[in-house]
């Protein structure tokens, strides 16, 4: 096996170094040219890296076989949705409620409490009967369309490391997040819009802030684009001080600059992207303030996602859920949407219910029950779901403990939920199992890693194919582990 | 002599003459993996014999007959490879281009008008030596060529993950590696420093070892915090081989490496180097701190005197008194003053805020005598307690309120909005008359502070007794009329803040020295999994190999390390540092994977040259400008940047270096561009570092850009209080790394968001409207001066007539802002050619 490696190493450095010989001469973009399907490395996995078009690197591209989604809306609650007094249901738990927990371990803040049955009643949904608490009333009632994995495990149990691994699979800060691998692999089928979009919260940035939507080493270019529908792009707009004469007449002259350049630099294909980039910031600013544009958008749709609620948070989510199906439907390649923010307070800005659950879910539930339902509805009746993939994760899941001297849950990774809906997975479906007390993952256990094998799947890419080469390393979202979670396929 | 030193004096021997020592069965407890291992001998060989673990050769430079006249060695490498493929070396760029690249790329600066002048008409044969040299000896070329340092070590001056909480004190290490560069210090001592600078006078070096994330969210769950120990060891082991050796030693954490002949044991061995090394501050040692002893002296005299007039003059506090007797509330500090009293517990309770949780940064207890000492502290064993303590904060701790340490970074805040107590209950119970509290005494923080409360003492438990409250206080913002008492406490407040400031230990974010933990492999790098203990030793497979007793000190364990990579015989410190420098200077490394010199690297396009490069370095006494000298004049570097179609069908990647490669400029020296040419740029050096985003006080940071922008921000950017994961709003898109994990090589993307940031930033059209400022004074109202001086700063040349003529129309139609910020988007201000 060793000598295998060696070989086929030996023959990959060959196979780059002609590649870097005859690349087109643009720096990095133009090194992670393709290392194509070539039968002489077919033995293992040969390493797949798109080709890049300097001039376009945001261009389509094919996946590497027929993809049963062509786009992800990850919708990401950050500080760690409770499992049990959410989608996973536990009879024993309710059964021995108050009751101590056997070897109850000692978890991220310390000791346990008793056992604590979920604070929302549980009742069967849907045609599938699914049991799902009456904290997110609207969400339940589309339990046909979801896919549950509870059987999924995080790698950390702290809030920073965790939400790392879910968004870009390492623990560490600085790796490429999945909406990055997915750009780098795909390009986008919009052009006047980024390819990965990202969207925090009304009250802020999730906890690991732009890591989340990083591009890591890979280059910028495939990096999330951070707006909502609170905060546009960044220097979207031309500055009011310059007028609508002005600025064209500035352009002008820019562009005569920047030709002339070119033309002393003939062939120089990074100064035509640079002029390219112009043009493509112009579209941008036209296309990117009209998707934010909800005027167009009918009352009664705006109702739906609760655009016009009393709670301002609650309504700046809204909007950011109908942004985002906005997103979808203009060909967005990946978008997550965040729900929740970094640490203000514990259980304050997010999900993380420490010490007085009831009252914190009481909060954060009805901020995202009604309006991700009707972003997910709206998918479905636009026909987006049959092509869209939705992926509802949080960072880990919650204890079925209270904390010793509290009304909330520790942190759990042992074992939580997360739900798929859309292109590709099964409807109504649940996948996987927590112990009796909904603790550790007991029956058909999930990483990070299958759950990200599982994405690139559906999109038609092989997770221990596509790779960056990165200081000596053929990097992927899946390191070296993870496989396709081929039971909740459809 | 023992077997073992016996052997080990082999292995030295060995080691020196530069074969590879096999290292199973060397270090004791290895497990040897004789299963897998046992077939794959030539593979192992294969892993030993690889090009870059092998000794440098010393090759003469062939001689070249093609094209262009070699001006130096490397020149003569260059051509013959380029003869090879019948490719022809590029002609000499013209002096106006040569004197461009030169300047960005030693000091990452513009040229001024009058420089260029200067260049072009000095006509002496070696004018462009001459320049070279200036340049090198430019304070500058150190800021230049530390940024590059830092992106390999992944500096950066927060802590990573959630909290990413800023680290004030980490700028030394900048700035040691900026005068490191400018000293031209030998590069094995530039190591050495870097490891072990503690024994070695160099404090702030250290800084290398700590320049990586730390996760400051704590927990009793013993596998976090094993899991948190072992990432900080890695981050140090992997940046440590990768940044000196060029190796990807991190990948051995959980099983051999893959395609280098490093073991995991290895793995551990080099994780033990690091084993006494924590994150954190330490005092640096200072030429002036004898000097700033004397002052704090003084400063005490004249406070106690001082102290003395005010204990006459200052009311005391009289609780249900009329308000306006005392001075309002401050957020700096209070003073409490009462009739003397035997207390053994004292109470300050908390009714009312300006906002949120009340925060204390220190609750000091005066005794009633002669010369009062604080008994608060907890130093003398009095002891805390309070109402409740804000959750999972790491810099607000009760343990904080009387630990005789200032400031928001050590202070004490209450679990509930708007009220809370804290207690403290003394040792033995003392004769008292003041007490003083603040909310942060170093004055950045307004918010929190305590505008309504209660002060009470008690001799036995529970026996209060109400000594200040804040109902005679005048109310919050009432200025106090000028009096005798309020200059005694204006003065008192400055010398106070005088004796912080000298009192106050240097100290630096350079790393805590404790004994050394004992290192274990671990299982599949599982931390709960420890299996045989592993000690401190170098790599098995190279250079000179040396293990140290499990006992070695920690300082000793660096040192050894950083000895053992030093070493001129160690097979890849010298090839990989000069092929950083190569690096930087055309575009690509020889080795285009600049911190993997292993076999799944890159193989370099020029090894002759490679090594020729490594042995001057090492027979110059190690010194880096020797070699940017050799790179800069040589005539490879000093072609012209043109095309050419037969060139390019052959090699388009031009790796054999047939031109020049033109490129983008980074993130930094482009800001720092906008901001020479604009004429604002502040070129003062080191200190503190300048930031980019709106001060917050939330327990996880969080990160708001400015808007807008003063002379404080005007500075080069590597004096950027650089936070990791939060890259600047206007430049961070430049693919400026974020000091999450090493970057050896920087990405070059061109994307429509730069093109954004470039047109519309607040920073952008400030600096447009102060450069058209400067037009204006420079050139007068003219347009066609405007145009030419416009020109000439921004690209250093005259417009063309048509380019002219645009300019003019333009900057008659719009004004020169316009035409300003057209320059700064240009092409040719953003390219080194």
């Amino acid at each position: 096996m060793s000598r295998e490696l060696s070989t086929f190493g030996s023959r990959l450095l060959d196979r780059r170094d002609f590649l870097n010989y005859s690349a087109t001469g643009l720096g990095s973009l133009a090194l992670a040219t393709l290392l194509s399907e070539d039968k002489l490395l077919a033995g293992g996995a040969a390493p797949i890296r798109p080709t890049l078009r300097p001039e376009a690197p945001l261009a389509a591209r094919p996946p590497h076989f027929a993809a049963k989604a062509n786009r992800v809306l990850m919708i990401f609650c950050s500080g760690a949705v409770s499992h049990v007094d959410t989608f996973d249901y536990k009879p024993e738990l309710v059964r021995r409620d108050g009751q101590a927990m056997p070897e109850a371990p000692i978890t991220f803040q310390g000791e346990q409490g008793n056992l604590a049955q979920p604070r929302w009643r549980f009742r069967p949904r849907g045609r599938c009967g699914k049991m799902v608490s009456e904290l997110l009333p609207h969400l339940a009632e589309l339990a046909d369309e979801m896919c549950f994995i509870h059987s999924m495990t995080a790698r950390s149990n702290t809030h920073g490391p965790a939400e790392n691994q879910m968004s870009t699979g390492f623990t560490l800060d600085g790796f490429p997040s999945a909406g990055a691998w997915v750009s780098y692999a795909l390009g986008s089928e919009c052009s006047d819009l980024p390819a990965f979009v990202a969207m925090p919260d009304p009250r802020g940035v999730p906890q690991v802030g732009p890591n989340n939507w990083g591009s890591g080493f890979l280059p910028a270019v495939f990096q999330g684009t951070a707006f909502s529908a609170q905060r546009p792009i960044p220097h979207l707009a031309r500055p009011g001080a310059i007028g609508n004469d002005a600025e064209r007449a500035g352009r002008d002259f820019l562009r005569l600059l920047n030709e002339q350049h070119l033309a002393r630099h003939p062939g120089d294909t990074e100064l035509s992207a640079r002029i390219a980039s112009y043009e493509l910031a112009g579209r941008l600013q036209t296309a990117a303030s009209a998707v934010a544009d909800l005027s167009s958008e009918p009352a009664a749709l705006l109702d739906r996602y609760g655009a016009n609620d009393a709670n301002r948070i609650k309504s700046g989510f809204a909007r950011n859920c109908i942004l985002a199906r906005r997103l979808v439907e203009r060909g967005v390649r990946f978008v997550q949407l965040f729900n929740g923010s970094y640490a203000m307070g514990e259980g304050v800005g997010n999900w993380d219910g420490h010490r007085t659950i009831v009252a914190d879910y009481n909060r954060h539930g009805p901020i995202l029950d009604q309006p991700c339902a009707a972003l997910l509805r709206d998918l479905k009746d636009r026909g987006l779901l049959n092509e869209t993939l939705v992926v509802w994760v949080t960072e880990f899941g919650r204890m079925p403990t209270f904390q010793r001297g509290a009304q909330g849950r520790d942190h759990n990774p042992h074992g939580f939920t997360v739900w798929l809906a859309g292109a590709g997975v099964k409807k109504g479906f649940s996948y996987g199992a927590t112990d009796e007390f909904g603790h550790r993952a007991a029956d058909d256990r999930c990483t990070v890693y299958d759950l990200h094998a599982t994405i690139l799947y559906l999109l038609g890419l092989q997770h221990e194919r596509l790779s960056f080469y990165h200081n000596g390393i053929e990097r992927r979202l899946t390191d070296v582990h993870g496989r396709v979670i081929e039971d909740i396929l459809s | 002599m023992t077997l073992a030193s016996l052997r080990l004096a082999l292995l030295l021997f060995v080691g020196s003459i530069g074969l590879f020592v096999l290292h199973s069965g060397v270090v004791a407890g290895q497990d040897k993996k004789t299963d897998a291992r046992g077939a794959v001998d030539d593979t192992e060989d294969a892993k030993k014999s690889h090009w870059s673990f092998r000794p440098l050769i010393r090759t003469e430079p062939p001689e070249a007959v093609n094209g262009v006249k070699a001006r130096n060695a490397i020149d003569r490498f260059i051509l013959a490879r380029l003869e090879k493929d019948k490719l022809h070396a590029s002609p000499e760029a013209d002096r106006r281009i040569l004197l461009r690249r030169l300047k960005f790329d030693l000091l990452g600066l513009p040229s001024t008008p009058q420089e260029i002048e200067a260049f072009l008409s000095d006509a002496r044969p070696d004018a462009y030596e001459k320049l070279v040299e200036s340049l090198l000896a430019s304070p500058h070329y150190g800021e230049r060529w530390a940024r590059h340092w830092l992106d390999v070590v992944r500096f950066a001056e927060s802590d990573g993950f959630e909290t990413n909480l800023h680290r004030p004190n980490a700028w030394p290490y900048r700035d040691y590696v900026i005068g490191a560069f400018n000293s031209d210090k030998p590069y094995d001592r530039f190591i050495l420093e870097q490891l072990a600078g503690d024994k070695l006078g160099a404090d702030e070096a250290t800084g290398f070892l700590v320049g990586g994330p730390y996760d400051r969210v704590k927990s009793p769950e013993i596998g976090l915090t094993l899991q948190q120990r072992t990432d900080e060891l890695h981050d140090m082991v992997s940046t440590t081989s990768s940044v000196f050796l060029g190796l990807t030693i991190g990948c051995a954490r959980c099983h051999d490496h893959k395609f280098d002949p490093v073991s995991q044991v290895d793995y551990y061995a080099i994780s033990a180097m690091f084993a006494g090394v924590q994150h954190g501050e330490r005092p640096v040692n200072d030429a002036h701190a004898a000097d700033r002893r004397t002052k704090a002296a003084k400063l005490k005299t004249e406070l106690a005197a001082l102290d003395r007039a005010i204990a006459k003059a200052e009311p005391l506090a009289e609780p249900g008194g009329p308000a306006g007797r005392r001075a309002p509330v401050s957020t700096t500090e209070n003073t409490e003053r009462f009739t003397p009293v035997r207390a053994k517990f004292v109470r300050f309770t908390i009714l009312a805020t300006n906002n949120l949780e009340p925060c204390l940064d220190e609750l000091e207890i005066f005794t009633a005598e002669a010369e009062p000492r604080n008994v608060a502290l907890a130093s003398l064993g009095t002891k805390a307690s309070s109402s409740g303590d804000y959750p999972g904060a790491v810099i607000h701790k009760l343990e904080h309120i009387n630990d005789g340490r200032y400031g928001n970074g050590r202070s004490w805040i209450s679990n509930e909005m708007g009220k809370g107590w804290v207690q403290l209950e003394l040792p033995q119970p003392q004769e008292i008359d003041r007490i003083i509290w603040g909310r942060d005494r170093e004055g950045k923080f307004a918010d929190r502070l305590a505008l309504k409360y209660r002060i009470e003492v008690a001799l036995e438990s529970g026996m209060w007794r109400v000594v200040a409250t804040s109902e005679d206080r005048a109310l919050p913002g009432t200025k106090l009329p000028d009096s005798p008492l309020s200059r005694l406490l204006n003065r008192r407040a400055e010398l106070a803040r005088d004796l912080r400031e000298v009192t106050q230990p240097a100290v630096a974010y350079i790393g805590k020295f404790t004994p050394p933990e004992p290192t274990h492999r671990l299982h599949r790098g599982d931390p709960m999994a420890k299996r045989e203990k592993v000690k401190p030793a170098s790599l098995a497979s190279f250079g000179r190999r040396f293990e140290l007793p499990e006992a070695a000190a920690d300082q000793e364990r660096r040192l050894a390390l950083g000895k053992w990579i030093a070493d001129p015989k160690n097979p890849l410190t010298a090839r990989v540092i000069v092929n950083r420098l190569w690096q930087h200077h055309l575009g690509a490394g020889i080795v285009d994977t600049p911190s993997d010199f292993g076999l799944n690297g890159s193989q370099p396009t020029h090894p002759e040259l490679l090594d020729w490069l490594a042995m001057e370095l090492i027979d110059n006494g190690w010194r880096l400008k020797h070699i940017h000298r050799l790179i800069v004049t040589s005539a490879t570097y000093r072609q012209a940047a043109t095309g050419n179609a037969k060139a390019e069908a052959v090699d388009a990647g031009n790796r054999l270096w047939w031109r020049y490669p033109a490129r983008r400029l980074e993130a930094e020296p482009l800001r720092d561009a906008i901001l020479f040419v604009s004429g604002k740029l502040d070129l003062r050096m080191g200190g503190p570092g300048f930031d980019l985003f709106e001060p917050n006080a939330n327990y996880v940071k969080v990160y708001t850009p400015k808007k807008a922008f003063g002379p404080q921000e005007w500075r080069r950017m590597i004096y950027q209080s650089k936070p990791r994961m939060q890259l600047d709003d206007t430049f961070g898109a430049f693919d400026c790394p974020d000091g999450g994990q090493i970057t050896p090589k920087r990405n070059r993307s061109t994307t429509p968001l730069q093109a954004l940031n470039l047109l519309n930033s607040p920073f952008m059209l400030q600096q447009a409207e102060f450069f058209a400022e400067r037009l204006k004074k420079e050139a007068g109202s003219e347009p066609k001066d405007q145009a030419r001086l416009g020109f000439l700063l921004a690209f250093g040349r005259e417009p063309t007539l048509q380019e002219r003529a645009a300019a003019v129309a333009l900057i008659r139609e719009h004004g020169a802002v316009i035409f300003c910020r057209a320059l700064f988007n240009a092409s040719e201000f953003l390219y080194v050619s």
